[in-house]
Order: structure tokens, then sequence, then C-alpha cells
């Protein structure tokens, strides 16, 4: 099975006056993970239940595949969607939940069971098919939802911020399984979350989406590296990358004190941004003062204070001995700078 | 402190004890004066705290001649109209007002406030015309349009539905108390369920049908009961609208019983026998539904 590609074309959706979606135009591959990443409130959700069918759109079309989707009901689409809180039915078994799509589309039994029965097998939920949702564990109860959303074999699978309910070890395992599932049944799947490591590990493409916008949609590898604006840039890294107002003149980029920071081409204002990790301490460069220090075993990340009061992130190696108070000296090399532009926040391309 | 929660545990039991005595006194009043035989109910000039030999005779009195054996049946019927109709709207009106987004949904909300405000008694003219003629709004648009000319129905089309089960239970149905009580339960169901019976391809009526309905099925019984009760207990409309005995419910009869003669001494003690044979039904019911009216009370998807 291979999933259909996802058009959308300028889609639009308000609440009110204020557009929650505000024309939104994207290609999302077929067969491909999208992971829609974002935080809370900027859309992501009203996004996907307008793929699904489950909310309308304003204006703008949306195609699955080949066919124009957004006159149709959600079971003329081929999409499944698996819940936040799962939105299991309570009364029905594990077997009624999983079938349930089944039965309503008139697939009779022992057809149905066999597929139930199949769908389980994918989500090692055997054994289980006898139990109400109420005598099952969270990771349990995701299962059902994920074995209710591919029992009908879609072509494009939701998730709806899937995991946010397990604890962190189980959450890990699930987002492994995520994956190997994806690759098995090939679905285009569409995985809606505010968490940026989710988003990495899983993605081939991650959406970025602020205040119904897109800012950014590429490869977590150009996110990461290439971050189209200081908000990606902002948002994407633990600690997020530092961003710093400069002005360029002279080939160096100075703080407003006049502190030189970095060599840099650019004329006129910017946004500097740079990651605590490619910040090197040394003897050469421009002092700062450290006003806490964390040691996370792998690394230490310290906070310090330039001579302007801007407060910096750095990660550095283990073994490093830097105390508060310390004095220290960073320096910013000159190739993993990234430069914002101040008003729109787009990333400037420096020659 | 064993001290202190011992004393505390006394207290509690004698206002309890106090308690159980206030509620049951006429009850076991009604049951001693159930007892007596008219004559001696009368000797004893008053209601007092013996204890007769005649209930089985005035049961057997009830049972064979007077009319509320029938009645009682009329009772069932129409206290299960009442229970059936108020469950079947309210539902089916708050599924409406909870899943469905309309700008009407407050101002229907509001209008379904209105009518728990105003009991029927208040209204029982009004509502006596329109059971007396059903017809009346068809009436009015009859005349209005026109239309009764042209068709020759005219305008005057009668349908009375006094006097008929029906014509009793659906005004004191016409009250949806249960639609506060079932909102709140549809609000404690996960949030999605709706979208995800949508994703399987569930239109709104399936929804209802394969997952509300079954889900709300604690609520739905502890309603049914609290209405069939509440029907059954009703007094003024019945009587107003059911003008002969063979239409009238048990409790309607039962007052009759008291009503025979004018200066006479009313038959006390058959009066009492009637109450408890009347409420017998009722008192099984709770019995039997404690539990579930309880735990349908409770408002939330177990
Ligand atoms: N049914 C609705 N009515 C009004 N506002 C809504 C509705 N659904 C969502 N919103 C608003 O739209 C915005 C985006 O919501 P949502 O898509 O759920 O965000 P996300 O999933 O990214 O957290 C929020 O500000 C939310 O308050
Ligand atoms: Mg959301």
């Amino acid at each position: 099975m291979r999933g259909d590609a996802i058009h959308l074309d300028a889609v639009t959706k308000s609440f009110g006056a204020t557009p929650v979606i505000d024309a939104i135009t994207a290609t999302l591959g077929g067969g491909e993970f999208t992971v829609i990443l974002g935080p809370s409130g900027c859309g992501k959700s009203t996004l996907l239940n307008m793929i699904a069918g489950l909310e309308r759109l304003n204006s703008g079309k949306i195609r699955i595949g080949v066919r124009e989707v957004q006159d149709l009901p959600p079971k003329d689409r081929g999409c499944a969607m698996v819940f936040q809180n799962y939105a299991l039915y309570p009364h029905m078994t594990v077997e009624g939940n999983i079938g349930y799509a089944l039965k309503v589309a008139g697939v009779r039994q022992p057809e149905r069971s066999r597929r139930v029965a199949e769908a389980a097998r994918v989500v090692e939920l055997g054994g289980l098919l006898d139990r109400r949702p109420s005598e099952l564990s969270g990771g349990q109860r995701q299962r059902v939802a994920i074995a209710r959303a591919i029992v009908r074999e879609p072509r494009v699978l939701l998730f709806d911020e899937p995991l946010s309910n397990l604890d962190a070890k189980l959450r890990h395992g699930m987002r492994m399984e995520l994956s190997q599932l994806h690759r098995t049944i090939g679905a285009t799947t569409v995985f809606v979350t505010h968490d940026q490591v989710e988003a990495m590990t899983l993605a081939d493409k991650v959406m970025i989406l602020n205040k119904g916008r897109i800012e950014q949609f590429d490869t977590p590898h150009a996110i990461y590296y290439r971050p189209a604006s200081s908000f990606v840039a902002g948002f994407i890294g633990a600690p997020p990358m530092n961003l710093l107002p400069v002005t360029g003149g002279g080939g160096v980029l100075r703080l407003d004190d006049g502190t030189e920071l970095a060599r840099n081409p650019h004329e006129g204002p910017a946004i500097l941004g740079i990651r605590p990790e490619k910040i090197s301490i040394g003897d050469k460069g421009f002092a700062a003062r450290v006003v806490y220090r964390e040691d996370l075993g792998s690394h230490t990340a310290i906070v310090a204070r330039l001579s302007g009061g801007q407060e910096v992130q750095v990660a550095t190696p283990i073994g490093m001995h830097l105390d508060p108070a310390d004095t220290i000296t960073f320096d910013f090399p000159q190739d993993h700078l990234h430069l914002f532009d101040p008003a729109t926040g787009l990333r400037l391309e420096t020659p | 402190m064993i001290e202190r929660t011992r004393s505390i545990d006394i207290a509690a039991r004698i206002i309890l004890i106090v308690g159980v005595a206030f509620i049951l006194a006429p009850l076991v009043i009604a049951f001693l004066t159930a007892t007596l035989s008219y004559e001696q109910f009368v000797r004893n000039g008053g209601i007092t705290l013996q204890v007769g030999t005649h209930f089985l005779d005035n049961l057997a009195y009830i049972w064979t001649e007077t009319a509320l054996p029938a009645q009682l049946w009329n009772s069932i019927v129409i206290s299960t109209l009442v229970a059936a109709i108020k469950c079947a709207f309210a539902f089916t009106a708050t599924f409406a007002l909870v899943f469905f987004d309309n700008r009407l949904n407050r101002i229907v909300f509001g209008l379904t406030l209105v009518t728990v405000m105003l009991p029927l008694e208040l209204v029982v003219i009004t509502t006596y015309q329109i059971v007396a003629n059903i017809a009346m709004p068809l009436n009015w648009i009859l005349a209005l349009t026109g239309l009764g000319e042209i068709t020759g129905l005219g305008s005057d089309l009668r349908l009375s539905l006094l006097d008929t089960y029906v014509g009793v239970a659906a005004p004191i149905a016409c009250a949806s108390t249960s639609v506060f009580i079932y909102r709140q339960f549809f609000l404690s169901l996960p949030r999605d369920l709706p979208k995800a019976a949508a994703m399987d391809g569930a239109g709104p009526w399936r929804f209802m049908w394969d997952i509300l309905l079954p889900l709300s099925w604690t609520p739905l019984v502890a309603t049914f009961m609290f209405w069939f009760i509440g029907g059954w207990t009703q007094y003024l409309w019945p009587l107003v609208a059911a003008s002969t005995p063979d239409a009238q419910p048990a409790v309607v009869g039962l007052a009759r019983l008291a009503t025979t003669e004018q200066d006479r001494i009313p038959e006390v003690p058959m009066l009492m026998t009637g109450a408890l044979f009347v409420s017998f039904i009722p008192v099984l019911l709770i019995a039997v539904m404690q539990r579930q009216i309880v735990r349908g009370l409770n408002l939330s998807e177990k």
C-alpha cells in the first residue's frame, strides 16, 4: 500500500474574526511522514481536522491524490485519525472499537474479525480483544486507537498529539514503533505535535506552524541547520538558538554597546543566531560572565551574560570547570552564524 | 480521639433515628389506620395507635369494589408515557444542543429553561384548551391562509385528547429538566468521541444510536424512574384532563374515595388502605432500582 500526496491550496480557516489557518499552501508527499510542529494554539489541530474533514474550510482547496476532498465527508476521504485522548468507545470491547468502522461500512463477519485480528497483530494487541478500554493501560489504549485507524487500510493516517499522554519512557518506545509502523504500511502520515524531539526523530519533513502560517517546511536537517526564520531558530533545539540583536558594518557584527561579536560582511541591523553548542570558549574573542551552570552528564549548560546585559546559553564539553561569577572569553565561529532580518524575522543569506 | 469519634457516632445515630422516625411516622399511622374497620375508626374518634385486624378486608374491598385496580393500570400506562416522552425528547434535544454548533443553541437552551420554570399547574387552563382541541393550531393556519375555504376543510376541525392516555401524559411530560442532566453527562464524555465516530464513517444518527445511547444507559434509566414516579403522583392535571373514572389514574381515584357523601366522617381506613395500595408500585420500583438511580444521577461516564 502506498499513500496519496496531500495538496493544500490556500487553505484558510477562521473562528470569528482572527484567522486560525491563514492561506496555507503546501504539498505533503505521498507515503511520507510529515510532522506539523508548532506551539500550542497555532492551529495544528485545526489544519489536521480540515484534512480529515472534521472541520470546514473557509476558503481554499485540499486534494488527496487526484481528488478534491474539501467538500467530502470524512469517510469518503480515505483518512483515519488517532486522537490525543484516544477517544475510544468506552462501552465497546477492544474488538468492537477496532472493528466499528468496518461494521459501519457493512463488512460482515468473519471477514471483519479477520481484519480486526490482523490490525491487532500489527500493533501487538493480541489477547486483549475482549477487554474494555477502561481495563487497559495508557499505552495499550494508544495501540487500540492505532489499530482502529489502520484497520480500514487508509491512504492517509492522521495523528493529533498521540503521545502527549504517555510517560517519557513509553513515549520513546511508541516513537520507534510508529516509525516502524509507517514503514510497514506506507500510508501518507501527518503527525501533529508540539514536541520538537518527536518532530525531529519521526519526520521525513517538518512543517513548522506559527499563528496559522508556515514558518518553514523542510527536512529536519534543514530545519536545524538552516532555520528559515528567527522563530524556527528559537523554537528548535534544546536549549534553543541564541538570538542577539546586532549591527553589521566594516566586516564585523557588533552589539549596541560596541562589543565585537563576530566577523561577517553583513551591513546594517540584524538578528544574530548561534546555537549553544557552537560557541567556543577559549582565549580569543569577547568577555562574558557566568551566571548559572547546570551539569547534565553529557555536557554542561551555562548561562552567561555579555557586557551589554544579554544572556547567552552555551553548551560546553564536560570537564570544563566554570563557576558562577567566573569571567570567560567567547568566540562565535563564522561558519556557524545565522542572520535574520530584524523586521520580518526571515533568514538573511550572507554572501 | 477514639472517645470523640464515638460520641460523634452516637450523636449522628440519634439524629438519624429521629429523622427516620419523623419520615416514617405518617406511614406508620397510615398503615395502622388501614388495619381498622370504619366502625372502629369512628369509635376511636380519630387517629390512634390501635392495631386492628381489618387490613385484608379493606384490601379486598379496594380490589373488588372500587375502580382503583383498573386505575392502577391507567397510572402505569400514563407514568410510562410521561417518562418515555420526557426521556426521548430530552435525549434527542440534548444531543442536538451539545453536538451541533448553531447560533440558536443558546436561545433554544434558554427556552428549555422556561419550561422548567413554568409548572403545569400555572398554565392548566391554556393546556386544557389545547388538549381539548389539538387541531387548534391547524385551524389558525387554515383560517389565516384561506386554505380551509379552498380545500373545503373549513377552519373548525376538532380533535380532543381529553380522557385519553396521551392527553393526560403529554402535558405532564412537557418539562425539560432532563436536558440539564443529559447535558452535563454528554459534556463529561471524551470530547473527541463524535470526531472518532465521524472518522469511522458513522453519521450523526449512527453516533447517537451506536455510541451515545449505550453510554447514556445509566442516566437514562435513572431519569426514567424519576419521571415515572413523578407522573405517578400527578394530581391536578389528570383530575382536569380525565373526567371519567375509567380514564383517571389511581391517585385521582384515591382522592375520590375520600369524598363520597357529605356530612359523613370519611372512610379514612379505606382511604389509607387505598393509599398503601396505590403507592405500592413506585415503592417497589425505588427499592429495586435504588442503586441504578443513585449511579445514574452521578452524572459521569463510568
Ligand atoms: N471550535 C472552535 N471555536 C473557536 N475557536 C477555536 C475552535 N477550535 C480552535 N479554536 C482556536 O483556534 C486556535 C487554534 O486551535 P488548535 O488548532 O486547536 O491549536 P493547536 O492544535 O495548534 O494547539 C486556538 O486559538 C483555539 O482557541
Ligand atoms: Mg491541538
